[in-house]
């Protein structure tokens, strides 16, 4: 029946959650007891090895470590020796086990640091503990141990018993329809409290609770139904769907939290805004310092709006240019227009950068020839500009030709014959018949191309390199700077790659208004 | 030392994957390494060792992001500035716990030091790189002795500069920075950027190009052009220069002039490539067997014979060229492997290109530089 | 059509001239710099090269690894596998997601397109860190299967708005004539709808090609082992610390632009031949 075909349905909703609560909070349980009895064990044995006791079983070397002798010639040189079961010994040396390094490391840290007891850094799940004892260091080093295995058993069982339970409740019907869900989808919170405490149990019983309401009020028939309707769309979609969620939206969203953090040679600590605070009130600086967030970002605004005006008319046009019938070796010139896009562009950036060189550029030397100055391009902020934005153009403008090509191919002849007929010119021809086809096949270029071009990096970085003094970097390329050259601070860069983001973000739906608007009107 | 070491590998048994090691060699260096490696794997068939080569852009990133994940090499060269953030980020593993005196004893003290990092060894030292002065012998008979040479050379015009060096670069500034008696850093790792020294030192270097001495906004690419073409006479270069001389160019190494204003030397950066272990390496004991091969005797024979690498091992013998870098060496500065040092360059280059452009002056230029550089090391609050 | 006048012959083929040589320069400086001896680019701005020789390509080809084996076959080979496989991948995925998109109507159709672009605006650069340990917790690091999904969904938001913007000037009687002929969904796009697209397709599987061929720094960071490297890995690893040996380089930028020229060249038929003028009247 289909009531109880809905019950199971909505009880393996209830279940799947529950499953992932109890399983996550028992797995976390089993770490977190694995760790406690590893770090005791240590303890213990440091303990025996300090009371001159034998250590207990469990314990992959224990003993007592003496003083640093450093050599007397390198100060970072220094010999131990160990003391195992009354008899003493080099650390190290020929025959020396893999363990005796460890107990070395732990005493230096026992003397930079303090007496400790802790799980080894390279996750070997070995447990150390060193603490002072009379003639030395009392050191040991726990083997690493097997965690206790998944409780199938109670898993299933739970499981089972709730499945049992929410269809028995479907089959009374009634009011034992939702309590027989609820109570089944909530049954792992039993277990769960013994793993997860609390919260486990209230998280697993508010979910069932949650799908049971869902159900009383149709929510979830709702939903299924449609589903159903539109699972031919949703069976076409998900490949692309999934891809993306998995690999590009986690990335993604690990980016935005890593703002909230920051990274200082090797320690992660939660700061809260402070980055973007740091960051959108421009480090303190004046605005017109390159190193104002302010003054970098008008310079993007600036680099893309020219960069995609430039892109655009230039593609557009050749297009328009190589469509005409009456060009010969059109097929050629395709070829080759389309070299800028076909060469890895780390070469070609680096080449129009030694064309700039003041001294021996060929711009400067093409200039030369003609009688001009040669231009520092470099030196002074509009001519560096100059230089990205022209090596930039050369590299992007085939994308925006071959898209151009594409979406022309897809306007019909007969247009363009009815409206010679009529007498249209050509650049009535062009404004009328043309433009609107190009439009919106040209859209997600110009659209993805703007974003590309704000988050251009390399050309920046190769051509000026952001010079004179940083005032040509851009946004990404300052974001660059904060994660490689200004101490690996990544939490800085997160927050940077945030805002940018959020600018982009603004923009597209600022533009999507308007051209909604100018649709409309 | 090395064959107890290597009983131990052999009596331990084997589970061996054998050591991986990373590297971002090319040409002549390569070779080398691979020829140091193959012999390993002929001496040592149970522990196999296996190069990877990666693209230098890429490498220090890479260590950054995949030791601590477990996906990294065991061993891997680079240079020894990045010790201080590695150690600081838990990504390399203190060696000393292998070596003893008589180990240490094989190298030469500075480069040795140059491993160490707040009392720990972090490696063992492969080869040592820093500047000295490249000159044609078709233009010039006797390199410059003091600086005030070189400005004597630029008077005579001839249609082609007497020096050329990357202008911009603290790398290639640093030799006037420490003939003024600048540092970057003084001995106790504290930021001595904006000092009287360093602001003569940078208005030097100016001077060097409004006398015509060098070409201005020169990068290490160009350098080597200008003085492939005939362009510029002298070039500051290190020992990787050898490579790059194009054939049928003659020419000849010097040590660097001594800073006349001062009588200091010009003193270059020195910095010491080594082999450095992961703190996640494998087999720890094996990984240091074959670090101690790679940085061994043998395999320094071998790399500064077929490969002109300046070794830091006793003992070995030097061509005419590695005996004038052994010379400069000991008129050098260590870069510092302080983690602030790596956040100098870059705003240090800013500096630079702005004051030989004659847009600021350079006590100005250098003290924005120290303000930057504070500001980025300090943690946050 | 007519001829046009001659002052528009003559300033257009001026123009194309000027724009090709313009564009053609540095290019012919990359070529020279293969062919010429030497590490580093010449001074000289002219793009004839003044002594010829085949070293570079000798030493591109001819490269060895540790193990002896021919490097740029080897590497060669990862790229083509790479690119291919991103190519097919992304236009499949692309092709199906913009028809559901274009064709379909269903909540939140319009929060999906703009999600796919939204996307697209975090700085990739920054995300190479949070993507290499997503990766290696899927078991995806240093495989080829991995690399390929990365560049199948950079590829993808540019490849699914082109492609809806062609399925949206298809009118919708194709496919309702196929319906009542009996065809399903799937039918109805793949033997109706897929090969209209053809210009599209073509511009999406450029596109999507050259993602994977040029691409260095994600190749480059998600691949450990050397063996699975891809071509611009080994072209980049003539750039060294302190030099570089531009001349391997430019040998290697311009056998990898090959491949792609031809591609371009197979599919430029699709975009301009007249396959769909004509057939789309009512």
């Amino acid at each position: 029946m289909s009531t109880a075909s809905n019950q199971m349905r909505d009880w393996g909703l209830a279940a799947l959650f529950a499953s992932i609560v109890a399983i996550a909070v028992f797995v976390g349980h089993r770490n977190h007891e694995l760790r406690a009895r590893q770090l005791e064990l240590a303890s213990a044995g440091a303990e025996a090895i300090a009371e001159g006791r034998e250590p207990p079983t469990g314990v992959e070397a224990a003993g007592l470590v003496g003083a640093a002798r450093p050599s007397p010639h390198y100060a970072f040189l220094r010999k131990r020796t160990v003391i195992t079961e009354g008899k003493v010994r080099e650390l190290g040396g020929a025959h020396a086990p893999a363990t005796d390094k460890l107990l070395y490391d732990a005493a230096q840290r026992f003397d930079r640091n303090g007496a400790f007891v802790e799980l080894l850094g390279d996750n070997s799940g070995r447990a150390v503990a060193a603490r002072a004892a009379k003639n030395g260091i009392a050191v040991s080093v726990v083997a690493p141990s097997n965690p206790a295995g998944m409780p199938w058993l109670i898993l299933l069982g739970a499981l089972g018993l709730g499945a049992v339970i929410a269809a028995a409740g479907a089959l009374v019907g009634g009011a034992a329809r939702p309590l027989g869900l609820a109570l089944g989808g909530a049954l792992l919170a039993i277990p769960a409290y013994g793993w997860g405490g609390a919260g486990a149990t209230i998280s697993i019983v508010a979910g069932a609770l949650a799908i049971t309401f869902a159900q009383m009020r149709g929510t979830i028939d709702r939903c299924a139904a449609g589903l159903r309707r539109h699972k031919t769309a949703l069976a076409f979609l998900a490949p692309a769907t999934i891809a993306m969620l998995v690999l590009v939206a986690t990335p993604f969203c690990v980016g935005l939290v890593l703002g909230f953090f920051d990274h200082h040679q090797g320690q992660w600590t939660f700061v809260g805004l402070h980055n973007f605070g740091e960051i959108l009130s421009g480090g303190g600086r004046a605005f017109d310092d390159p190193l104002n967030f302010w003054f970098i970002l008008g310079v993007t605004v600036l680099w893309t709006a020219a960069n995609v005006i430039l892109h655009v008319t230039l593609g557009v046009a050749l297009a328009l240019v190589l469509k005409q019938s009456w060009l010969r070796g059109k097929g050629v010139y395709r070829m080759l227009l389309i070299l800028p896009w076909a060469i890895p562009n780390y070469i070609t950036a680096l080449i129009w950068k030694g064309m700039f060189q003041g001294e021996y550029g060929a711009i400067n030397a093409l200039l030369h020839s003609a009688g001009l100055d040669g231009v520092s391009w470099f030196s002074s902020w509009s001519t560096a500009f100059t230089a990205n934005v022209v090596t930039n153009t050369w590299l992007g403008f085939p994308f925006m030709m071959v898209v151009a090509l594409g979406a022309l191919e897809s306007i019909p002849r007969d247009f363009y014959e009815a409206a010679e007929v009529d007498g249209a010119t050509g650049w009535q021809r062009f404004w009328h018949i043309t433009l609107p086809h190009l439009r919106p096949a040209l859209a997600p270029a110009v659209v993805l191309g703007s974003i590309w071009t704000f988050n251009m990096f390399n050309v920046i970085f190769l051509v000026s390199g952001g010079k004179p003094g940083g005032s040509t970097d851009i946004l990404v390329t300052d974001a660059y700077r904060w994660a490689f050259e200004r101490g690996e601070r990544y939490g800085m860069a997160a927050a940077y790659g945030t805002i940018i983001f959020l600018v982009l973000l603004l923009w597209t739906v600022f533009g999507a208004r308007i051209g909604r608007k100018e649709e409309a009107a | 030392m090395k064959w107890l070491l290597v009983l131990l590998i052999a009596a331990c048994g084997s589970s061996r994957e054998g050591v991986v090691l990373w590297h971002a060699y090319n040409g002549p260096e390569r070779a080398a390494l691979e020829h140091v490696a193959a012999e390993w794997n002929d001496l040592h068939p149970e522990t196999p060792l296996t190069l990877v080569q990666v693209p230098y852009d890429a490498f220090a990133d890479k260590i950054t992001s995949a030791v601590p994940n477990g996906n990294g090499p065991d061993l891997f060269v680079y240079s020894h500035d990045r010790i201080g953030d590695w150690a600081a980020a838990g990504v390399i593993e203190p060696i000393e716990f292998w070596v003893d005196d008589s180990i240490a004893g094989r190298y030469q003290k500075d480069a040795l030091a140059a491993m160490a990092y707040r009392d720990d060894l972090w490696g063992l030292p492969m080869a040592l790189k820093c500047l000295a002065l490249f000159y044609r012998t078709d233009r010039i008979s006797a390199p410059p002795k003091t600086t005030d040479e070189l400005f004597a050379m630029a008077a005579r015009a001839r249609g082609s500069y007497p020096l050329a060096y990357a202008n911009s670069d603290l790398y290639d500034h640093a030799p006037w920075l420490h003939g003024f008696g600048g540092v970057v850093l003084d001995e106790h790792g504290e930021l001595r950027i904006a000092s009287a020294e360093a602001a003569d030192a940078m208005a030097f270097s100016k001077r060097l190009i409004d006398r015509g001495v060098v070409p201005a906004e020169t990068t290490g690419p160009l350098v080597e052009t200008l003085f492939n073409e005939g362009k510029a006479d002298m070039a500051l270069e290190g020992p990787w220069f050898v490579g790059d001389i194009a054939k049928g160019v003659p020419w000849a190494v010097s040590t660097l002039p001594i800073v006349s204003e001062t009588g200091r030397p010009a003193a270059p950066f020195f910095s010491a490539e080594g082999v450095l272990m992961s703190a996640r390496a494998r087999d720890k004991d094996a990984a240091f067997a074959v670090m101690l091969f790679i940085a061994g005797d043998r395999s320094a024979n071998e790399r500064a014979r077929d490969a002109g690498q300046i070794v830091p091992n006793a003992g070995v013998h030097d061509d005419a060229t590695q005996a004038v870098f052994r010379k400069q060496l000991e008129h050098t500065v260590l870069i510092p492997a302080a983690p602030a040092m790596r956040m100098v360059w870059t705003p240090y280059m800013t500096a630079l290109a702005k004051v030989q452009s004659g847009g600021e002056s350079p006590s100005d230029a250098l003290l924005e530089v120290e303000r930057e550089v504070r500001r980025y090391s300090e943690p946050p609050r | 059509m007519k001829r046009p006048r001659l002052a528009t012959l003559v300033i257009t083929y001026a123009a194309l001239t000027v724009i090709t040589a313009v564009v053609l320069y540095p290019v012919l400086l990359v070529i020279k710099k293969a062919f010429e001896p030497g590490r580093q680019f010449a001074i000289n701005a002219s793009p004839v090269p003044s002594t010829l020789t085949l070293d570079h390509f000798g030493d591109l080809f001819g490269a060895r690894g540790g193990h002896g084996e021919l490097m740029f076959l080897h590497h060669a080979w990862n790229s083509l596998v790479a690119a291919a496989a991103t190519t097919v991948v992304g236009v499949i995925l692309s092709c199906t997601a913009a028809y559901a998109l274009s064709r379909f109507r269903f909540p939140g159709r319009r929060a999906g397109l703009t999600a796919f672009l939204v996307v697209q605006m975090f700085p990739a650069t920054l995300l190479i860190m949070p993507l290499y340990v997503l990766l290696d917790r899927l078991g995806l690091l240093n495989s080829m299967a991995g690399l390929v999904m990365v560049y199948a969904t950079t590829a993808i938001p540019f490849c699914v708005w082109t492609l809806k913007g062609y399925f949206d000037t298809l009118p919708r009687e194709l496919e309702e004539a196929a319906r009542m002929d009996g065809a399903g969904a799937w039918q109805t796009f793949w033997r109706v709808m897929f090969p209209l697209a053809r210009p599209g397709i073509a511009v999406t599987a450029l596109f999507s090609f050259m993602t994977a061929w040029n691409e260095f720094i994600m190749a480059s960071t998600f691949l450990t082992d050397d063996s699975r490297y891809t071509l611009p890995v080994l072209i980049q690893s003539s750039v060294g610390q302190y030099s570089a040996d531009w001349g391997f380089f430019a040998a290697g930028a311009i056998v990898t632009s090959i491949p792609v020229m031809v591609l371009f060249y197979v599919l430029q038929r699709f975009l301009v031949g007249g396959l769909t003028a004509g057939s789309v009247k009512g």
